[in-house]
């Protein structure tokens, strides 16, 4: 079975981002990165399918060659082959961008089953998925919390408000991941070194033809406001606690 | 007497034949281990041999201890006797006679012995049958059987040596053992009781009752756990001299390597495996487990049994397959058993908390937590097999360099409002502040940290901190078995601590300051490390500081493991705290070198505790016991530990660092 997993490089979800002043951009510098945590979840799907039936499991991803990095981990897990797509441009990709160029990139390769995280915790926009299956035509199952893979067929459970509906495809198609889908491997050391040796395919995202002129700009970005310590009314009677409250909720919180 | 004495050289040959074959494969066996330096530092080793073998001083440290002295001195003194009895046997005209009076004594020593060693033996089978201590308890019935047909052999060999020579004494008075009756009061005793029962026949029979126990005796002893006797004396010998419990350093760079844990018993070193015959069974390592006595599946004793029985049923399958090579399809079972998974499960791995009670305890210096690592290590860094907080916990220390994993530049957060100097913006210090993960990420210790900082400014000490630069040490990550990260992470601080030349080293953790001690110097990192107890007890002797607020208190002082047994530290903590007017120690019941872990040690800390009972519970209860107003502890994680376990027990009681206390008397300013 060709498997084949998109996955995102992101900030840590510890990290605190700061932006460059007088501008719309996060500085990276003393950010550190790490796998989409939803991509993980894909990636381990892919390899417990490929451990089960056989075949191979590729990574792609679009980024800039700190990426790259990124893409050995998921070697040192187990993937067989990983690519890179990058080109001039690239900085300011939107999610459409992205699927436009996966899907030019995938549509020329054999491929069973692709699995993408639900959504990157970076931007929280949850559309390469879907656009990417639209693209190549093929069935999309988004929000999966189980999956049982077989040859010509996929069963897979997802999570909708309220409960799980389980769903039947025929394969190819494609699926997001979402916690709860599987525990995400830790590498052997062993696996670790095989990947240093590795090497990754590198695509020149210009020479796609695909068109990545984004559509939306960035107008402003600010920081959320710095969290404060809570305030305790102590010693005080309930009746004029209760003032106090709705006072403090109305003319600091402006809550109510 | 002619035919006997040749029936008696025939037996005798077989016997030794058959223990020096023994003894033999067991040699045959270690050498199927891997290479270990063990000869350097030989007078050390000689005195070693002297102290703990001769001397039994481990033994000694328990009061049962005696027993086993009396047997090992009875041991010595009566084989001397049984020398003499077979030698004559061989030819009659051999006897030890000449020595003279130094004879009398050993005749004398012999029967005095005698007894004492059949009292001791008394006392063993109340022990082992009736009185059923903890640290007697073992699954394995074989084992039992083993400890009872060794102390029943002994005392079928005394009283056969006995009444054979109260028959001899009543036989021949001519004889040296009649002319010395009055030295030999028990052996006269015995010849008053056979008086009219003696005879030539009667005596034969005791003579070879009592030669041939020696001889299966012989025979019994490499395959029982008196083994021991064997293996022991070498144990002691090549004991370590390195610093306690240093971890050897993987090679990952070795690509030809398959597996880096180790994943058969043959992949340890010799040493190890000598570690295995030398194991006496006394269990004092398993009633100083904190796992074992909580019901962990973890005891260290039933590790090294389990090692040793394995050992023996899978090496000699080994030395056969090495010597022929065919025979590959089929291979018997036990070859292919995991020994790690197998032969000792994840359960028992996963559960040292590496304190060092067992190997404090271990009266023949066996080294359990390297065994213990090691299959950690296969298991972290092979198998990949490990629980999701291991993991998370791993993944934490990858991404932000704590096991919190809280984000990294946070680090220096706690101290920002204490004007602390940072190393990246004035490195012209003479001591790093080496503040470890607990002290800048968690919340309750990082009020540990800042009464530090307090202190040291009030003594005026040229200080600074390596800030958001500063990374986990590693030693979490080192004992949790994951070489590669811990590795990655010492050797990025390696490098940081050369930018700014750093020499000397204020750490406020005990792992912290004991991978310094011990990790670091592997990695090309030497440091003057200093734990903070040690530093404030030297600032209150030189008077920098001066304490000048009484607190009447009540308190208990917890040993951190890392501090006291790991590296002696036992004596400054509770010094700085009986200098502040006011406080009264009160000792728990496990104190000192038999402290009882907090339980969060060799990364347990980082481990969801499924088995059996609490450990910190335990411990609490230990403290609470006391009746002490506060507990104190020098190490952020006993101080969790315990503030956990306080809250399970309900108890409003408060656990304070050293450095707390010292702060809240200083004088104010």
């Amino acid at each position: 079975m060709k498997i084949i997993v998109c996955i995102k490089q992101v900030p840590d979800t510890e990290t605190r981002i700061k932006l460059i002043a007088g501008s719309n951009r996060i500085d990276t510098k003393d950010v550190k990165f790490i796998i989409n945590p939803y991509d993980e979840f894909a990636l381990e799907e892919g390899l417990r399918v490929k451990e089960k039936l056989g075949g191979d499991v590729t990574v792609i991803t679009v980024g800039s060659s700190d990426v790259e990095q990124s893409v050995r981990e998921c070697f040192a897990r187990g993937v067989e082959n990983g690519i890179r797509i990058w080109g001039d441009g690239f900085e300011n990709i939107e999610p459409l961008g992205t699927a436009k160029v996966l899907a030019k990139v995938i549509s020329n390769m054999p491929y069973d089953l692709i699995i993408c995280g639900k959504h990157a915790i970076d931007d929280d926009s949850a559309q390469v998925g879907i656009l990417l299956a639209d693209f190549l035509k093929i069935p999309h199952v988004p929000v999966v919390i189980k999956a049982e893979i077989y040859e010509k067929e996929a069963k897979l459970q997802r999570q909708i408000e309220g409960g799980i509906e389980v769903v039947g495809v025929t394969l190819p198609a494609l699926f997001t991941a979402q916690k709860g889908l599987n525990e995400p491997r830790y590498p052997s050391l062993k696996g670790k070194m095989a990947a240093k040796k590795k090497s990754i395919q590198f695509i020149d995202g210009n020479t796609l033809g695909v068109d990545i002129k984004p559509r939306m700009h960035i107008i402003d970005m600010n920081l959320p406001k710095a969290r404060v310590a809570g305030t305790i009314l102590k010693d005080v009677e309930p009746a004029e606690a209760a003032v106090k409250l709705v006072k403090f909720l109305r003319e600091e919180a402006n809550i109510i | 007497m002619f035919p006997e004495n040749i029936i008696l050289v025939i037996l005798t040959l077989i016997a030794v034949l058959f223990f020096l074959n023994s003894v033999y494969r067991l040699y045959k066996f270690l050498l199927l281990g891997k290479k270990e330096e063990r000869f350097d530092n030989i007078p050390e080793r000689i005195k070693s041999v002297i102290l703990y073998v001769f001397g039994q001083l481990r033994v000694l440290k328990e009061v049962a201890g005696i027993g086993h002295f009396i047997i090992f001195w009875g041991f010595i003194v009566l084989s001397i006797g049984t020398a003499e009895s077979f030698l004559n046997g061989f030819y009659y005209k051999i006897s030890f006679e000449f020595l003279g009076p130094v004879y009398t004594l050993l005749l004398s020593l012999q029967d005095i012995f005698g007894v004492l060693v059949l009292a001791a033996i008394a006392v063993s089978l109340v022990r082992r049958f009736i009185l059923k201590p903890e640290r007697l308890k073992i699954d394995d019935p074989g084992a039992k059987m083993d400890a009872l047909i060794v102390l029943g052999l002994i005392t079928i060999l005394i009283f056969a040596m006995f009444i054979d020579r109260g028959i001899m004494m009543n036989l021949h008075k001519d004889s040296s053992l009649a002319i010395n009756a009055t030295y030999i009061p028990v052996s006269n005793f015995a010849a008053g009781i056979l008086a009219g029962v003696s005879s030539e026949t009667l005596h034969k029979v005791f003579w070879w009752a009592h030669n041939l126990v020696i001889l299966i005796f012989l025979i019994y002893i490499p395959h029982s756990k008196h083994l021991h006797l064997l293996g022991s004396i070498p144990n002691i010998f090549f004991r370590s001299f390195r610093p306690k419990v240093e971890l050897s350093k993987l090679d990952l760079e070795d690509e030809s390597r398959e597996t880096f844990g180790i994943t058969k018993i043959e992949e340890f070193t010799w040493k190890q495996l000598l570690d295995l015959y030398a194991c006496t069974e006394c269990g004092r390592c398993q009633v100083n487990c904190p796992a074992y006595l909580t019901k962990k599946p973890l005891s260290p004793w039933h590790l090294i049994h389990d090692l040793k029985e394995h050992l023996k049923k899978k090496a000699p399958l080994l030395l056969k397959k090495n010597s022929k090579e065919e025979n590959q399809e089929n291979e018997p079972k036990i070859l292919t058993k995991k020994l790690v998974g197998e032969v000792i499960t994840d359960d028992v791995i996963w559960s040292c908390t590496t304190c060092m009670g067992c190997q404090n305890a271990c009266p023949v210096f066996i080294e359990h937590i390297h065994k213990i690592i090691d299959m950690r290590r296969t298991l972290v860094l092979d198998d990949s097999s490990m629980s999701q907080e291991v993991q998370r916990c791993f993944t934490n220390m990858e991404n932000n360099s704590n096991p919190w994993g809280i984000g990294f530049s946070a680090r220096a957060d706690w101290a920002k409002d204490l004007e602390v100097k940072i190393m990246g913006e004035d490195s012209s210090v003479d001591y790093l502040l080496w503040v470890g993960c607990a002290g800048s990420f968690d919340d309750r210790n990082k009020k540990v940290a800042t009464a530090l900082v307090k202190i040291l400014k009030a003594a005026n000490i040229s200080f600074a901190i390596l800030g958001t630069e500063e990374k986990c040490c590693g030693e979490t990550a080192r004992r949790m078995g994951n070489e590669y990260l811990a590795q990655m992470l010492i050797q990025e601080n390696v490098e940081i601590l050369k930018g700014y030349n750093v020499k000397k080293i204020i750490a406020l953790c005990p792992h912290c300051m004991n991978s310094f001690k011990k990790d670091y110097p592997q990695f090309g990192g030497n440091y003057e490390v200093i734990h903070h107890s040690v530093f404030i007890q030297e600032l209150l002797k030189s008077g920098k500081i001066k304490l000048q607020i009484p607190l009447n208190s009540t308190m208990t002082y917890h040993d951190s493991c890392y501090l006291g047994r790991h590296n002696d530290i036992y004596n400054p903590p509770r010094e700085i705290l009986k200098s502040v007017e006011g406080i009264k120690l009160i000792e728990m019941d496990r104190w000192g070198e038999k402290s009882f872990c907090c339980g969060a040690g060799g990364g347990r800390m980082w481990m969801e505790e499924h088995l059996g009972t609490r450990i910190n519970e335990t411990r609490t209860e230990d403290a609470l016991k006391t009746g002490a107003e506060k507990i104190c502890t020098a190490c952020p994680y006993c101080l969790t530990m315990f503030e956990d376990g306080l809250k399970a027990k309900q108890k409003e009681l408060k656990v304070m660092d050293v450095a707390e206390v010292i702060e809240q008397s200083l004088e104010s300013f």
